[in-house]
């Protein structure tokens, strides 16, 4: 994990387009402008070529799983890159090999409580650092940001061993334990805190609510959109973690992880079943992405969580 | 350590919303173990999960245990560092990883520059378009990928291989073959870092003010100096932050492809060092390796952190 945070840039001047259109308004007759206007268009045409084709790139594979899911498993291996007729056989085929209902209701309710309790955690530990000032505060919050610097990896035998103790291998709860203080979402936090208008704090304070019922009442409703942004993020980030689940559910495919990799373990090469599996593993994750899309861009941009 | 990488008027927007009484001074709680309460959730998870668990490695990285709980420990002081330094696996592992470091210091930092250097004409709703389309293979599950990326490479009837056949130059299992099976996880991962890496560039550029670049051209800068002398020291806290991060994070990138697609094999040749500790502790049984393995990348890695950040106050511009 790494919490390097990227503010937003913030507009400063109007685009230099609009500038440019402004001097060119000014400066020059209506119809010359109309020929800027054209020759520029032209010069974007190789920048458009090469951003289409890194958005192929990028979107091919995806195209190809669900190409590929969809077909008649008789033509799985067809390598004809047009989506032929839809058929639902791989997705029955994997309906009654796996359990993959459950599966994904397990892992939704393991991204959600973890995501929930991540942020509370964060929002409780972010407001004491940002409103307060007290003895080894520093110190405190240098235990967040040093944390970005212990790989997983490096403290993974102790944390399986407690997992472990406290009888929880092979069980959702020992996936999301260890996991529940998000030191990036404690930071993120705490830099939108710092830029809290005082003048909020101090009139609920004067109205005489307690810090409990001010963070309620006045700091969590005016943080909502950063809140939003950060709880998309940490969902999102719960689903596709793949290397503590891979230890701690060796013996269980609750999760569609574990489950899956279980599933493409055994079927080799059926790509298209794997295919079918695998858009599954991806879909919420998609729709997310599909109806917040701007959100999701903003926040992992923004952050550098992995 | 934390860097922050601003946008060039943040200032600007903190000093508003500071607002005419000058900073705020912060207050004391009016009773002192308050702020405490609300730390304590997290401080204490941090600590039974991250810091404690970090000295029981430190602990368990000098003594030889085999994972069993009711089998003993034995003290052996510093023979498994010993052990693990002259380890041939080591040496391998940790030039992958260097090796999977440089790669993706082209494919999430450099190529990203480039792209979004040369794309920046292109601006409004088809901007937003390629971005998103551009950030997919971001978000897709580690399973997902490397399921998918198992097709498109699979011998018979896969995507890739067809088109290397018909282009005359036909191509074996990538994964089995020793030369060719990290340059397939280097695909793999760099798909899905790719677009994360333009993204950041992107939205750096944007933070930088038009106006700088205008000026530089009325007073006859060609486009090539306003790039090298305006643009690209202007953005170069998003570099060293998308640098740094790749630097330490391009081991956690690979880790879980590497395990799902690889298995670091054939014959280590696709391995890197996260995955290494990973076979010490949880295949080889070997706790106290695996920890002298990862005291030592810890180690590595906060000195490489340290220098990177002490560079970046040196050589990152600010234009405020």
């Amino acid at each position: 994990m790494a919490f390097i945070l990227t503010s937003p840039p913030a507009p400063t001047s109007p685009p230099a387009e609009l500038t440019r259109a402004a001097d060119d308004a000014v400066t020059s007759s209506p119809r010359r402008a109309a020929s800027r206007a054209r020759s520029r268009a032209l010069a974007s045409l190789p920048a458009h070529v090469l951003l289409a084709i890194l958005a192929l790139v990028s979107v091919y594979p995806i195209y190809w799983m669900f190409v590929t899911a969809f077909r008649p498993t008789a033509e799985a291996l067809s390598t004809n890159p047009l989506p032929g007729p839809v058929s639902l056989e791989n997705f029955l085929q994997v309906w009654q090999q796996i359990p993959i209902g459950s599966m994904l209701a397990s892992t939704l309710g393991m991204a959600l409580v973890l995501a929930g309790a991540q942020l509370l955690v964060a929002v409780l530990a972010s407001y004491g650092f940002a409103r307060w000032s007290f003895r080894g505060k520093k110190a405190l919050y240098l235990l967040f940001v040093g944390s970005w610097l212990v790989p997983f990896q490096v403290t993974m035998i102790p944390n399986y061993l407690l997992v472990s103790q406290l009888g929880l291998l092979n069980t959702v709860a020992g996936v999301v334990l260890p996991q529940l203080c998000s030191a990036f979402a404690v930071m993120m936090l705490r830099q939108h805190l710092e830029s809290f208008p005082r003048e909020l704090l101090d009139a609920a304070q004067m109205d005489g609510r307690s810090s409990w019922l001010t963070l309620w009442q006045v700091v969590v409703p005016n943080l909502r959109p950063a809140l939003a942004a950060l709880a998309i993020m940490l969902f999102i980030s719960a689903w596709n973690e793949y290397l503590w689940p891979s230890l701690i559910m060796q013996k269980s495919t609750a999760l569609i992880q574990v489950g899956i990799r279980a599933f493409l373990g055994a079927e080799g090469n059926n790509w298209g079943a794997i295919m079918a599996a695998s858009s599954i593993a991806c879909l919420p994750i998609f729709l997310i992405y599909i109806f917040l899309q701007r959100y999701v861009v903003d926040a992992f941009v923004r952050s550098g969580l992995k | 350590m934390f860097t922050e990488v601003q946008g060039p008027t943040t200032t600007a927007a903190a000093a508003v919303v500071v607002g005419p009484a000058g900073p705020r001074a912060r207050r004391r709680p009016r009773s002192a173990w308050l702020p405490y309460l609300y730390i304590l959730p997290a401080v204490a998870l941090l600590l039974v999960w991250t810091y404690w668990p970090l000295v029981q490695t430190a602990g368990l990285s000098l003594q030889d245990w085999n994972l069993i709980p009711t089998k003993p420990k034995t003290f052996v002081g510093v023979e498994k560092y010993q052990k693990v330094l002259s380890l041939p696996e080591l040496h391998q592992a940790l030039a992958n990883t260097v090796a999977y470091i440089l790669a993706f210091l082209g494919i999430s930092v450099a190529l990203p520059v480039l792209f979004a250097l040369l794309s920046r004409r292109v601006q409004g709703r088809a901007r937003t378009f390629y971005q998103a389309l551009i950030f997919v293979p971001f978000l897709v599950t580690p399973v997902a990928t490397s399921a998918v990326w198992r097709w498109l490479f699979a011998p018979e009837s896969g995507t890739i291989p067809a088109i290397a056949t018909t282009l005359g130059t036909p191509m074996g299992n990538i994964f089995r073959d020793p030369d060719s099976s990290m340059l397939s996880i280097v695909v793999i991962v760099g798909w899905q870092m790719l677009g994360f890496g333009v993204l950041v560039v992107s939205a750096g550029l944007a933070g930088i003010s038009p106006d700088y670049s205008a000026a530089a051209s009325i007073d006859g800068a060609s486009q090539r100096q306003i790039t090298w002398r305006i643009v690209l020291p202007l953005l170069s806290p998003s570099l060293v932050f998308l640098a740094l991060m790749t630097i330490l994070l391009s081991a956690q990138w690979t880790y879980p492809i590497i395990d799902l697609v690889t298995q670091g094999g054939p014959g280590n040749s696709s391995t890197n060092i996260y995955y290494l500790l990973y076979q010490f502790g949880f295949r080889n049984f070997d706790a106290g390796l695996s920890s002298a393995a990862g005291m030592l990348f810890f180690a590595g890695f906060g000195i490489v952190a340290v220098i990177f950040v002490e560079l970046s106050e040196k050589l990152s511009f600010h234009d405020n």
